[in-house]
């Protein structure tokens, strides 16, 4: 290769890379930026307040005020709860319908393909304010029927609701995910199952030993994905708040940021709580990334 | 430490000054002459249709041109780009701000101070909704409408239950019981546990003050005895089932206005639109009084969530001119009268016998069997007390209220408990804001 062409080539990349890097820069690296500025100020008025506020550099004061504020220390560990049990819960649903999805046997594939993929389709607000018509006993047949047999549940009470949040993000992205994995299913050479089944193994071990063990990148990548989804978890409980006791205005980080911005007028401190938040995800992220590609002794 | 302010508001100084000045060419092409023609003034509002209201001013008169600019309303977005053209120094002159939120206005330092141009028009506003705009002697707001307190309820449930009217809270009770025992999904009503400004109205009728100013502090009392009866009653209402627990607007209660499970519903005089809109099928069943009283035979009235007001931001070039459109929109009776009929709220003027839809309203009082209801209305615009004072940091309070409400319920805890630590909560705010507490 000649330099000159080396030196256009460069310029083709440069071309069609500048494009990726500008939007990047300008809507993901700047507004983080200007996040972690944010958090280092403080908006400050004095007497009655009546007179124009004054922005002063606080240091990490805003963080010292979140990480001691123990509601949004609760709202940290209600998170922790819901990541528990939504990921393992969404984790097993999507291997669970790909596998069966994906299996010889299964009848009407496409079909429920589809019709599992559509809840994805419903927009998060929408989906939480169907959900909330659900979990109400007075709007929701459900319940009703429930209640005329005897059984009386509130889901949104205290001590259902992170399971009712929970279900609607089942609802949601169990489908999607079921995609990834299915994807990844359809890669493996169909050889293999053959040459399984002539060493007389049944449906059981193939799916044991060849599918799971296969579809091991993509199930990581599909845990990574609930785990940030999780701590991100904020349309729901914003959306079912209205219609119970049990959630409050910071029932989540970033619903606490959100309200902390939009009804305390504190953008300061909600911008030091979503940098705790990112902080939190990318721990969180890496460290199952970490932990899952140990050299040796891999977790599975 | 260091202000980064003066940098930040000067980039934004220039970017939007650069689109003033495009606007400004182009009002000069439209026939602005200078000092012979009309003096140009805008108007930023949300309510629906008011410009009906501003073109009756624009026709009455010839030396001030209204333009309105509708944009989001004020807890929408609405307030966040009146501030940030304040601090742009390009706002609009007149702006539509609700009496809650006038206290953060003067927070950011953007109202003008217009008690020069109007405050020879105080007489004609009702003393509480005036006194919304007032602070520290000084006028900065013209207040357009409010929601004062009434109740709704539904007569033929009353009259099923056997009890009369509850003139008073002790009546209150006893009529709970008895709506209560005429059918197991039944109630007088919902606690919204979710409205921060209802509650808010009940303390303030029961004869709280939360809020005040001293020379230069505030003087902060939610805790206060008044509030903790309130929220003891209503504790045990809902202790003894009498009242049930549910968001207000919620789809729940809207199916239980209509089915009849809820019999009343104290509110603001506006909530009669919402009644009609929400439980059509009930019509002629409704009927409004007076909120009972603490004490028989007063006459203890309250808002809910306050009003509505046009004040004149900070940096308008025609201060004068600002304030005499906000005088008229809210004053004339012409102009009442339009605002009355799109649905501004309960105006703030004391007389009201040139309201024409608030004489004689067919379509309205026949949902109420024929009662002239804006008799009770006007009444109870007339009793709410004129020293209540609502303070900056108004969302600050109803968030933390309605959270501490919710979590009281539930977790079995005490809603005077709530309230103390709304106060706690509240006061914590306001210190860390740098106001001055006392």
């Amino acid at each position: 290769m000649s330099s000159t062409t080396r030196t256009q080539s460069r310029g083709a990349i440069v071309l069609f890379v500048a494009p990726f890097l500008v939007m990047f820069a300008l809507f993901f690296v700047a507004p983080i930026g200007y996040a972690i500025v944010e958090s280092l100020f403080a908006v400050k008025s004095s007497g009655l307040g009546f007179g124009p506020p004054e922005e002063v550099f606080v240091f990490f004061s805003n963080y010292v005020t979140a990480l001691t504020s123990s509601s949004f220390l609760e709202s940290l560990g209600r998170l922790v709860l819901f990541s528990l049990i939504e990921v393992p819960l969404m984790v097993v649903t999507a291997v669970g319908l790909a596998l069966l999805v994906d299996s010889a046997h299964a009848r009407f594939g496409k079909a429920f393909r589809v019709i599992a993929f559509a809840p994805y389709a419903v927009p998060g607000v929408i989906a939480a304010i169907l959900w909330g018509f659900l979990y109400v006993p007075s709007t929701s047949p459900i319940l009703q029927v429930l209640g005329g047999v005897g059984i009386d549940i509130s889901p949104l009470s205290s001590d259902t609701v992170l399971f009712a949040i929970a279900n609607i993000a089942l609802w949601t992205f169990a489908g999607y995910n079921m995609y990834i994995l299915l994807a990844s299913l359809s890669s493996i050479p169909r050889e293999l199952f053959e040459a399984a089944k002539l060493d007389g193994a049944g449906e059981w071990q193939i799916t044991w030993q060849i599918k799971v063990p296969l579809l091991r990148p993509s199930i990581i990548l599909v845990t990574v994905f609930t785990i940030i989804g999780t701590l991100q978890l904020f349309a729901e409980p914003l959306v079912l708040r209205p219609l119970t006791t049990a959630i409050s205005s910071d029932f989540t980080p970033n619903l606490a940021a959100y309200n902390q911005t939009f009804a305390q007028g504190n953008p300061n401190l909600a911008a030091a709580m979503a940098v705790i938040v990112a902080l939190i995800g990318f721990a969180f992220s890496f460290g199952f990334l970490r932990f899952v590609n140990r050299k040796e002794n891999r977790a599975w | 430490m260091s202000t980064r302010h003066s940098i930040l508001g000067r980039v934004a100084v220039v970017g939007v000054a650069s689109v003033g000045l495009a606007v400004a060419l182009a009002g000069c092409s439209t026939g602005d002459t200078g000092s012979e023609g009309p003096v140009e003034i805008t108007f930023q509002s949300w309510v629906p249709n008011i410009d009906q209201a501003v073109d009756a001013f624009n026709e009455s008169q010839d030396d001030i041109h209204v333009t309105l600019e509708t944009i989001t309303a004020g807890p929408d977005g609405g307030y966040a780009k009146m501030l940030s053209a304040v601090e742009a120094g390009n706002p609009a002159d007149v702006a539509q701000v609700g009496y809650t939120d006038l206290p953060d206005f003067l927070v950011a330092g953007a109202l003008e101070d217009i008690t020069s141009y109007v405050s020879d028009s105080e007489d004609l506003f009702t003393p509480w909704q005036w006194q919304s705009g007032v602070f520290d002697g000084k006028v900065y707001a013209v207040p357009q409408a409010s929601g004062p307190l009434v109740q709704f309820y539904r007569s033929d449930i009353f009259e099923e239950a056997g009890v009369a009217y509850p003139t008073t809270w002790d009546e209150y009770y006893e009529a709970a019981k008895a709506i209560r025992a005429t059918g197991s999904d039944r109630y007088i009503t919902a606690f919204a546990f979710n409205q921060a400004p209802w509650m808010v109205g009940l303390a303030q009728q029961g004869g709280a003050k939360w809020f005040d100013t001293a020379g230069d502090s505030w003087q902060v009392d939610i805790d206060g005895q008044d509030t903790l009866n309130v929220f003891a009653f209503w504790q045990k209402l809902i202790d003894e089932d009498l009242v049930k627990v549910e968001a207000d607007f919620s789809s729940e209660w809207n199916a239980d206005l209509q089915n009849g499970n809820i019999a009343t519903w104290i509110s603001g005089s506006w909530a009669d639109a919402i009644l009609r809109g929400t439980a059509p099928d009930t019509a002629g069943k409704w009927s409004v009084g007076a909120v009972p009283q603490w004490t028989a035979g007063e006459n203890a009235s309250a808002t809910w969530g306050g009003g509505s007001a046009s004040a004149v931001l900070k940096g308008s070039k025609h201060p004068k001119e600002a304030a005499e459109f906000a005088l008229y929109l809210n004053s004339n009776p012409d102009s009442v009268s339009i605002l009355t009929s799109i649905g501004a709220g309960w105006p703030a003027i004391s007389d009201i016998s040139e309201i024409a839809s608030l004489q004689d309203d067919p379509t309205v009082f026949d949902f109420y069997g024929g009662q002239n209801i804006w008799e009770v209305a006007a009444a109870s615009d007339a009793a709410v007390d004129n020293s209540w004072r609502f303070p900056p940091l108004w969302s600050t309070l109803t968030s933390s209220l309605t959270d501490n409400v919710k979590s009281a319920i539930d977790s079995g805890t005490s809603l005077t408990d709530a309230v103390a630590q709304t106060q706690s909560d509240m006061v914590d705010a306001m210190t860390q804001k740098g106001i001055s507490v006392e």
